[in-house]
C-alpha cells in the first residue's frame, strides 16, 4: 500500500467517528439530539484548535475569540433586517440593513475569523511558550470586551435572539467532517509538515531555512477560519448567543478536549472532543440529579468542571500525549496487527507522529 | 505496538461507553401537582390544547435549580406550586388541574434548549422559564416556536415580548414588574417623602438596573426633581469605592442605587455610612432581602426598598403572609419578595385559561393576557399592553431598613410607566 493511501486511510477513523455520532444521534429523543448536535459542534471547534495548537505546538488561549467572532457575525447577519432595529437599535446601518442566508453566514464567519486571526497573528506568531499563551489570551479578552460593549456591531451584553436554527444534527456532522478534512489536508501539506518539523525542533527547522513565523501565521489563520465556521454552526444550533457563552468556560473545556484526546493528531482532537463533550453532558445530568441503574446520583453544583479538570490534569501527568498517544489511527496497521497477533516484526514508521511520549 | 493497540481499543471502548451513556442517560425531572382529571390528556406537543380537553394543564418549567438564578427561580416556582395546589383543591381551572414538570437548565445554553425541547415533547402546554431573559432565551425560543404561551415569573425588563422576540414574542409574558414601572414608582416614593435632589448610582452589568435608574431619572425630572450626580459602575469592576466617595462629596436629599445584591452593594453602603453620610439610600426590588446587609446596625440604616411583598412577617396582605408560611413549611423560605410573582403568574394563567373556556392554545391565551387591565392577583392588580408584556400598574411594598432591621412601611404606585 502506498504512503498516500496509508495517509488517506488515517483520515477514515475521525470521519467515521463523526458519522457514527450523527447516526446514534438520530435514534435519541429531540432533547438528547440537541446535545449530540452540540457534541459535533464542539468537535468542529476542537479541530480548529488542533490545526494551530497541534501542528505548531504553541498553546493558544485565544482561538475561542474567533469562535465568538464567527458566532456573532453569523448571528447578527442572519436575523431579518426588519427586526434588527428593535433588537439592536445602535447597529451600523450597513449591518442593520442587510441580512444573509445561514449558508452565506458560515462563509462570512470563516472569512472574518481568518481575517482577525491573520491580523492578530502577524505580531503574535513570533512569540513562543508562556508569552504566546498570554498574548493569545489577551486577544480573547479584547474580542470579548469589544463584543460585550460595542453595540454598533451587535447586541452588546444582551443575548442575541431570533437567529435561524439551521444547524441540525446532519448539518453539524457535515460541518465537523469539513473541518476534519481541511485539518487533515493541512497537516499533510508542505506548510503543515514544515510547521510540525519546527514544533519538534525549532532551531533545526530554522537551520534548514524553514520560515517558522510564516507557517505559524498560516496555521493560525486557517485555525481562525475553522473556528469562525464552528462559531457559525454553534449560533445556528442554539438560536441565540451571549458573549459569556464564547469566553472562558468554552476556552477551558475545548482545550481540555484537545489535551485529553491528544493534541498532536487529528484523531486525538476528534476523540477528545467527543469524549469530553459526552462526559460534560453526562456530568451535567448528574449535577441535576439522575439515576444510573438503581443508584440515584446528585453531584454538587460545579462538579462537572472540577471533574473535567481532574481528568485533564491526570492525562497530562499520566499520559502527556493524550489517550490516543497523539497518533493517527491507521486502520491498516491496526487490523493487520490484529490478524498477525503479537508479531515480532518492527512497526512501520508513522508519518507525522510526534517523537515525544 | 501492543500498547498502541491497547490504547486505541481503550479509547474506542470509552467512546462507545460515553456515547451509550449520553444516549440513554436521562436527566431528572420532577412532576408536581395533582392529576385527577377523569379524561386522559392528548398531548399535542405544541400550541397548547383545545377547550374540549379536561386533562391536566401541563406547565413545563425549564428553570435553574443549582446555579445563580436558583435564588429567584426556586421561590417563585415554590409559590406557583402552592397556588396551583390551592386552585386544584378548589376544582382546578375550568375543571382542569394544574401540573408542573420541572427540569433543571443549570444555565447552560445548550442544555436550556434541550430541556425546553424535552418539556415540549413531554406535552407541556405552557412553558415556564428562568427569571432572566438572557439566560432564558434558548428555552423561550423553544416555547415560542412550539406556539406555547411562555411565562417567566420575574423578568423585570421589557424584553420578554415582541421587543426581543419579534412577532413570536407575542406569546411571551413576565409577571415581574417592568423597569419603567418600578422607576416611576421610585420617583413617586421620592415625591411622597419630599426628596427633591438625588445622587443616582446605576450598575451597568444588567439591563434591569440600568433601565430602572434611567426610568426613575426621567420621571423624577418630570416631577421637578434634580439629579446632583450620576455615578455609573459595573459590578465587580473595582470602582465602587470611588463611586461612594464621589457620592459622599455630592450631597443630595437621597441616593438611588440600582444594583444587585452582590459584593459592590454592601461595599457601597458601608462606604457611604462610614463617612458619616446618613442620607437615605433607596433601591429597587433587586436589592431586596436582608442577607446582604452589613452587620453593623449603624451602617444598615435608613435604607429604602420597593418590592413585591414583605417577607418580614408584616406584609399587609394576609394571603401573602399565609403563602410565606406555607413556603416555610415546604422548606422554601423566600429570601426576597420576588417569590410572589410565581403565584401571581398562576393566577394570570388561570384567568386566561378560564377566559378561553379551558383551552391552553398559546395564541388565545396570549390575546387574553395582553388585555389584562388591573387583573386582581395575590400580588396585587396587574396589567399588560401590546408593548409591555411585563407587568405594570401593580402596587409596591416599601420596606425600610432601620438599625439593621427591615420592616414594611407603606405602599407606593407608579401611576403610569416612565419613558425609557
Amino acid at each position: 500500500m502506498s504512503a498516500a493511501r496509508e495517509k488517506v486511510l488515517q483520515l477514515l477513523p475521525p470521519l467515521l467517528l463523526i458519522v457514527l455520532i450523527g447516526l446514534v444521534g438520530t435514534t435519541v429523543s429531540a432533547g438528547t439530539k440537541t446535545e449530540f448536535t452540540g457534541v459535533l459542534v464542539n468537535i468542529a471547534i476542537v479541530i480548529a484548535l488542533y490545526v494551530f495548537i497541534g501542528n505548531s505546538g504553541v498553546i493558544s488561549f485565544g482561538q475561542i475569540a474567533f469562535v465568538a467572532i464567527g458566532a456573532f457575525a453569523a448571528g447578527v447577519m442572519t436575523i431579518p433586517s426588519e427586526v434588527k432595529p428593535t433588537l439592536m437599535p445602535e447597529l451600523f446601518p450597513f449591518i442593520a440593513n442587510h441580512s444573509i442566508s445561514s449558508f452565506e453566514s458560515l462563509i462570512l464567519a470563516s472569512l472574518l475569523g481568518a481575517f482577525i486571526a491573520f491580523v492578530a497573528g502577524i505580531a503574535l506568531m513570533r512569540l513562543n511558550g508562556l508569552a504566546a499563551g498570554i498574548a493569545t489570551f489577551a486577544v480573547l479578552e479584547i474580542v470579548h470586551n469589544v463584543l460585550r460593549f460595542w453595540e454598533k456591531i451587535g447586541p452588546g451584553a444582551k443575548s442575541l435572539a431570533l437567529i435561524p436554527e439551521t444547524t441540525g444534527l446532519w448539518e453539524a456532522v457535515l460541518g465537523a467532517l469539513f473541518c476534519a478534512v481541511i485539518a487533515f489536508l493541512y497537516q499533510h501539506s508542505r506548510s503543515g509538515r514544515l510547521l510540525r518539523a519546527a514544533r519538534e525542533d525549532a532551531p533545526a527547522a530554522r537551520a534548514i531555512g524553514v520560515n517558522i513565523h510564516l507557517h505559524r501565521l498560516f496555521a493560525f489563520t486557517l485555525s481562525g477560519a475553522l473556528a469562525g465556521l464552528a462559531g457559525g454552526l454553534l449560533v445556528h444550533q442554539i438560536g441565540s448567543i451571549t458573549t459569556e457563552q464564547v469566553f472562558l468556560q468554552l476556552t477551558f473545556i475545548t482545550l481540555a478536549m484537545l489535551v485529553v484526546g491528544g493534541m498532536g493528531s487529528l484523531w486525538g482532537a476528534v476523540v477528545g472532543g467527543a469524549l469530553v463533550s459526552f462526559l460534560n453532558v453526562y456530568l451535567l445530568k448528574l449535577e441535576a440529579g439522575a439515576s444510573v441503574g438503581p443508584i440515584h446520583i446528585d453531584l454538587p453544583n460545579g462538579s462537572t468542571l472540577l471533574i473535567i479538570g481532574v481528568v485533564m490534569a491526570s492525562i497530562v501527568i499520566l499520559r502527556p500525549q493524550g489517550i490516543t498517544g497523539s497518533r493517527e489511527l491507521s486502520p491498516r496497521r491496526w487490523l493487520g496487527r490484529r490478524r498477525r497477533g503479537a508479531s515480532t516484526s518492527p512497526p512501520p514508521p508513522v508519518a507525522d507522529a510526534p517523537k515525544a511520549g | 505496538m501492543k500498547s498502541a493497540m491497547t490504547r486505541t481499543a481503550v479509547a474506542l471502548a470509552v467512546l462507545v461507553g460515553a456515547l451509550g451513556l449520553a444516549a440513554c442517560g436521562g436527566g431528572s425531572s420532577s412532576t408536581t401537582g395533582s392529576n385527577t382529571g377523569s379524561e386522559t390528556s392528548e398531548t399535542s406537543g405544541g400550541g397548547g390544547e383545545t377547550a374540549s380537553n379536561k386533562g391536566p394543564i401541563k406547565i413545563g418549567a425549564a428553570i435553574d435549580e443549582t446555579n445563580l438564578m436558583k435564588f429567584f427561580d426556586g421561590p417563585a416556582l415554590a409559590a406557583a406550586e402552592i397556588e396551583a395546589e390551592k386552585i386544584n383543591k378548589e376544582g382546578g381551572v375550568d375543571g382542569r388541574k394544574i401540573e408542573f414538570t420541572v427540569e433543571n437548565t443549570q444555565l447552560e445554553p445548550a442544555k436550556t434548549k434541550s430541556v425546553a425541547e424535552n418539556e415540549v415533547n413531554g406535552g407541556a402546554e405552557i412553558m415556564w422559564v428562568t427569571c432572566d431573559v438572557d439566560w432564558a432565551t434558548p428555552s423561550i425560543q423553544v416555547g415560542l416556536k412550539a406556539g406555547l404561551l411562555t411565562v417567566s415569573p420575574c423578568i423585570g425588563t421589557d424584553q420578554m415580548g415582541p421587543k426581543r422576540f419579534g412577532s413570536e414574542g407575542e406569546l411571551a409574558f413576565s409577571y415581574g414588574n417592568v423597569a419603567q414601572d418600578e422607576g416611576a414608582a421610585l420617583a413617586a416614593l421620592f415625591k411622597k417623602h419630599g426628596w427633591k435632589t438625588v445622587d443616582i448610582v446605576p450598575d451597568q452589568s444588567i439591563a434591569f438596573t440600568q433601565n430602572v435608574c434611567e426610568s426613575f431619572k426621567n420621571r423624577f425630572e418630570e416631577n421637578g426633581g434634580k439629579v446632583v450626580v450620576e455615578e455609573k459602575f459595573t459590578e465587580g469592576d473595582g470602582t465602587i469605592g470611588s463611586v461612594a466617595n464621589h457620592v459622599n462629596s455630592s450631597p443630595a436629599d437621597a441616593i438611588l442605587i440600582c444594583a444587585t445584591t452582590q459584593n459592590d452593594l454592601p461595599t457601597f453602603v458601608s462606604g457611604v455610612r462610614s463617612a458619616g453620610n446618613q442620607t437615605p439610600i433607596v433601591g429597587p426590588w433587586s436589592i431586596d432581602g436582608s442577607f446582604w446587609l452589613p452587620k453593623s446596625p449603624k451602617i444598615s440604616n435608613n435604607i429604602w426598598v420597593t418590592t413585591y411583598a414583605s417577607i418580614y412577617g408584616d406584609d399587609p396582605n394576609p394571603e401573602v403572609r399565609e403563602l410565606i408560611s406555607e413556603m416555610d413549611k415546604k422548606g422554601a423560605e423566600p429570601a426576597t419578595g420576588g417569590f410572589v410573582t410565581g403565584a401571581s403568574a398562576i393566577d394570570g394563567i388561570k384567568a386566561a385559561v378560564e377566559e378561553n373556556e379551558g383551552s391552553t392554545e398559546g395564541k388565545a391565551l396570549a390575546e387574553s393576557m395582553v388585555n389584562f387591565k388591573d387583573l386582581p392577583t395575590i400580588s396585587g392588580e396587574i396589567s399588560f399592553s401590546p408593548e409591555l408584556h411585563t407587568v405594570f400598574g401593580r402596587e409596591y411594598r416599601v420596606i425600610e431598613i432601620k438599625d439593621g432591621k427591615p420592616h414594611y412601611v407603606e405602599m407606593v404606585k407608579a401611576g403610569t410607566p416612565a419613558e425609557l
